[in-house]
């Protein structure tokens, strides 16, 4: 059985009559332990996918209009509350864009990775242990002194190791990294990217790595979704997508990585006349 | 911590020396004062004064010396809590605003403490119902309140409800009741209650409307936030997420505006003394001035000022205290 | 899909629009236009005297040689001002020319008050026998005493009569002028003072900010109303309007100076301002016409605000009886003198009472749609 199975979903914003439709009508399929990567451009649908998987999309004003989305068999959009809550953090956990923003500045650390654990594994008796081991896997050196660190006092690299941390910390089988480099310097992105390449290895919990970038995905991902205007427009093994991409959107998003070696005076400009 | 707090303490120094030339100035130079010193009485014979009092403002203000040598003689009988004595009873004003500060205080104190306790639970609810019903009839109610002036709602509810034509619940004026000293402990405390009850509402009313608008924008920009969504994330359940992690960054703003509100309440409470006939310090403030006591009402003006001075101070380090973002090393 | 047809639309056409679309916002203007258009005509609307009286063969207008100058000059400025906007294309398009001629009227009319002689007839048109006459809908005026103390309204007296038997519903139009026009003015004063110094602070920063920044800090650390009575009651210039006026100004000015502080910190930083000053632009006509004009929609918010508060500290002054002794009563005077009533007549407290939360009310709706119309970040909805 699938881990998560995704089916005709469509999400719509905006009057009913003339809606936006952000997802429309997309369908995948993701094995535990699995990664798979979804790449498209700003706006071409990949956040509201990855949020709605948990429905922390709020609606209103999103509208689920149609679909299923299934995670280990339960059916999330009919999902009581409560049960929905059990599920984030411990079945599916996130981590976001901006770091800087995603972290609550007025509670420590400590504290904030001390809630997700409270919430889904209170059999815990060494809480903090656990907050220290996590942030060691995450490669936060003397986690101990950390622990009482508010977020402004790390740098950006920092925080987002935090944020990894926390969604480790209730032992998630999916890990939705929703662009967890973007807002970060080249160097610090390397490092977060080897950072989850060392976790993929360790653990068999699934990625779904969503990120506008095709150079973060060749050797990171083992499937590829590639969205485009609410729709997914091209789908397979990450090696086979991109040695032959088969849509003139792949194909253009692949040129745009500057690869290295190659005289480019500018960066490729997606021609979306020619695609539609 | 430290070297920020004495560095704050010290750029006191100038404001406090501006706040108290300006008082000083405004009273010295008053035409009513030169006026008495030719001798002269004012239209009314109230104001002619006896050749003491003449000697004892003379000496207050220095008027036989030039502004600023005199200036700098008051500020060093203000640092020995000297700011002369009253033209009405002779007494001290030290010592006058010292029996009427306690009551102005419990009032101010009662009602910014109510204002909060109402206005925070009434932001927080219009904001996470935000544009509901519920939203729209609580901005509006605040909106409505904020505009009513406090001395026409202290009328009217006198006039419904403390003895007017219609309800007779509540005392009219004053602090007790006339027969107070026979109470026993309970009743009288009872009976302070009950007239302080239409004073603090009057009061009260004005700062709750402000302060509950101010905690609605700050309670949706705290919802707005990232955080927000990573603590859904988590799993929280929506109760802590918004009593929590929102209402916990809201609450940083709201805080630190209460030293914004110490002039306001004050200002009301003249007013609201003055009607309830309370004897607290507006209402000295206010014989004072229909009394022309130059003395007193220097003294409340400076004390008054000193006062909303220490609670900016005071807002600018709770604010240190409660967001660990600001550290002033 | 409708065709979206793309206007070229100004800054100010653009805050209007969306002011517009405020129901409370768009109420809130017509209020302060209607009860600005009652101060002007409020001699008309409430007066012993005749509009006009036909009688002996003559035709008069009884109420003209009884005005007071202020009350031409409402009568006369408020319709010139309005004359002036509708027609400030022509009358701006040579600038020196429009406001010369401007100048000119103003001068033309005060030099007319100097000289103009109040006739102060004590008789009253209402019972003297005539064969038309026109009067105006109060026919009582707000010094006389026109019936019994005390009366509760009734058709006669709509908001009944005061302790001397004078009409409240009379009092109350007049009194809107002095309301009106001391929160009007007052709020100018604090306005210029506070962009002045605002504008100063945040332009040259170093030591003007720092000295002004200090002013604002002693001057924030008086409650304003005491303040206020203290420079009222000491200089005890109670008669003059333009003092109390020019007091309410001079003590609330600091909100408006810390504002427009703000907004030129900000602005001064942008690449705008530097394109003016790289070309040569002296500091007066950067501050003025480069960095203020982008300012001015927060300083019309804050503004409005200003005169509803203004208007409220005007009435709690009036209350105290520390207001100005004209005559004519403020709403606040009557709220006052209602005090020593208030247990038996409600009438007394409740007109002027309702008539200065409506007009504060107002203000405040039309500063709301202002600020989401200047700023729709901020919108509320």
């Amino acid at each position: 059985m699938a881990l998560l199975h995704v089916e005709n979903l469509g999400i719509h914003f905006g009057p009913p009559e003339d809606p936006v439709r952000a997802v429309d009508g997309i369908s995948f399929e993701m094995a535990a332990g699995e990664t798979m990567a979804l790449v498209g451009e700003s706006g071409s649908g990949k956040s509201v996918t990855a949020l709605a998987l948990t429905r922390l999309l709020a609606s209103p004003p999103a509208r689920y209009v149609s679909g299923r989305i299934e995670f280990e068999g339960r059916d999330v959009l009919r999902l009581p509350e409560r049960e929905l809550r059990a599920l984030r953090g411990s079945g599916i956990a996130y981590v976001f864009q901006e770091p800087s923003s995603s972290l609550n500045p007025v509670f420590t650390i400590g504290y904030q990775i001390r809630e997700a654990i409270d919430l889904h594994r209170p059999e815990i008796r060494d809480v903090t242990g656990e907050i220290v081991r996590a942030l060691d896997t995450v490669g936060i050196r003397e986690p101990e002194k950390r622990l009482n660190d508010y977020p402004h006092q790390l740098s950006g690299g920092m925080q987002q190791r935090v944020m990894i941390a926390m969604a480790l910390a209730c032992r998630p089988r999916l890990l939705v990294a929703d662009e967890p480099t973007t807002a970060l310097d080249v160097t610090i992105q390397k490092q977060i990217m080897d950072l989850l390449k060392a976790l993929k290895q360790q653990s068999n919990m699934a990625i779904l790595l969503i990120t506008h970038n095709f150079g973060l995905v060749a050797d990171f991902a083992d499937r590829v979704l590639v969205m485009f205007q609410g729709r997914i427009v091209e789908s397979g093994p990450t090696a086979e997508v991109l040695r032959n991409p088969q849509h003139l959107y792949t194909r253009a998003l692949i040129e745009c990585v500057p690869k290295l070696g190659q005289k480019q005076r500018r960066l490729k400009v997606i021609d979306y006349a020619g695609i539609n | 911590m430290t070297t920020y707090l004495i560095r704050r303490i010290l750029l006191l120094v100038p404001t406090l020396l501006g706040i108290t030339l300006l008082t000083f100035l405004l009273v010295r130079e008053a035409p009513g004062n030169i006026a008495l010193m030719k001798g002269a009485g004012g239209e009314n014979g109230s104001r002619a004064m006896t050749a003491e009092q003449r000697e004892a403002m003379i000496k207050l203000y220095g008027l036989d010396k030039d502004p600023f040598t005199a200036y700098a003689e008051w500020i060093g009988r203000l640092t020995r809590l000297d700011l002369g004595d009253s033209w009405v009873d002779h007494r001290s004003v030290v010592a006058k605003i010292g029996e009427r500060i306690g009551l102005t205080a419990s009032l101010a104190g009662s009602a910014l403490l109510i204002s909060y306790l109402v206005a925070i639970p009434l932001g927080v609810i219009a904001a996470i119902k935000r544009g509901q019903v519920t939203d729209r009839a609580i901005s509006f109610t605040v909106f409505v309140l904020y505009s009513i002036p406090s001395f026409a709602a202290a009328l009217l509810l006198i006039l419904l409800v403390a003895g007017g034509d219609y309800l007779n619940l509540l005392p009219m004026y004053g602090t007790n009741s006339i027969n107070a000293s026979e109470m026993g402990r309970f009743e009288w405390l009872w009976d302070r209650i009950q007239h302080m009850i239409l004073p603090v509402i009057c009061l009260t009313y004005g700062s709750l409307s402000y302060i509950s608008r101010y905690a609605r924008v700050s309670m949706l920009e705290a919802l707005a936030q990232d955080f927000i969504r990573t603590a859904r994330a988590k799993g929280l359940p929506e109760r802590l997420v918004i009593l929590h992690h929102a209402l916990r960054n809201a609450l940083i703003p709201i805080i630190t505006i209460f030293a914004l509100e110490l002039p306001v309440l004050i200002s009301g409470a003249v007013i609201i003394e003055e009607i309830f006939s309370l004897p607290g310090m507006g209402q000295l403030m206010f014989a004072s001035l229909e009394a022309r006591d130059n003395p007193t009402i220097m003294g409340i003006t400076v004390f008054v000022s000193i006062l909303t001075l220490l609670g900016y101070l005071l807002a600018d380090i709770l604010y240190v205290v409660v967001d660990p973002r600001i550290r002033y090393e | 899909m409708n065709q979206t047809n793309f206007v070229h639309e100004s800054y100010a056409q653009r805050i209007w629009r969306r002011f517009r679309a405020e129901p409370f916002a768009r109420n809130g203007l017509w209020t302060i236009l209607v009860l600005f258009a009652v101060a002007a005509l409020a001699p008309f609307l409430a007066n012993s005297h005749a509009i006009i009286r036909v009688a002996d063969g003559r035709v008069t207008f009884p109420i003209f040689p009884s005005l007071e100058p202020i009350e031409w000059r409402f009568l006369l400025y408020v319709p010139l001002a309005g004359l002036a906007w509708l027609f400030r294309r022509r009358l701006f398009a040579r600038p020196l020319g429009g406001a010369t001629f401007l100048l000119a009227l103003v001068i033309l009319i005060e030099v007319w008050l100097v000289f103009h002689h109040v006739v102060n007839d004590p008789t009253n048109d209402r019972d003297r026998p005539a064969a038309f006459k026109l009067m105006p809908l109060v026919p009582f005026s707000p010094v006389e005493t026109a019936s019994e103390p005390f009366l509760p309204p009734s058709w006669t007296h709509p908001c009944g009569t005061d302790s001397t038997g004078r009409d409240i519903a009379a009092r109350m139009l007049h009194g809107a002028r002095t309301s009106l026009s001391i929160g009007f003015v007052a709020q100018s004063i604090a306005l210029s003072i506070g962009v002045t110094l605002g504008s100063l602070a945040g332009y040259y920063r170093s030591w003007p900010d720092i000295a002004i920044c200090r002013l604002i800090e002693i001057m924030d650390c008086f409650p304003p109303l005491l303040l206020i009575l203290v420079a009222v009651s000491l200089f005890e210039s109670q008669n003059n309007m333009f003092y109390i006026m020019a007091v309410i100004g001079l003590t609330t000015w600091t909100g408006m100076a810390r504002l427009v502080r703000g907004e030129f910190l900000r602005l001064s930083g942008l690449p705008f301002t530097l394109a003016a000053q790289a070309i040569g632009a002296g500091d007066l006509r950067v501050i003025v016409r480069h960095i203020l004009p982008n300012a001015l929609g927060p300083i019309l918010v804050a503004g409005t605000f200003g005169v509803a508060s203004t208007i409220l500290l005007e009435s709690s002054l009036s209350f105290l009886g520390f207001g100005m002794q004209a005559p004519t009563p403020s709403w606040g005077d009557i709220l006052g003198e209602s005090r020593l009533y208030i247990d038996f007549a409600w009438w007394l407290a409740f007109f002027p009472g309702l008539a200065i939360l409506i007009t504060i009310m107002s203000y405040n709706f039309v500063g709301e749609g202002l600020r989401d119309a200047v700023d729709p970040r901020l919108r509320i909805k």
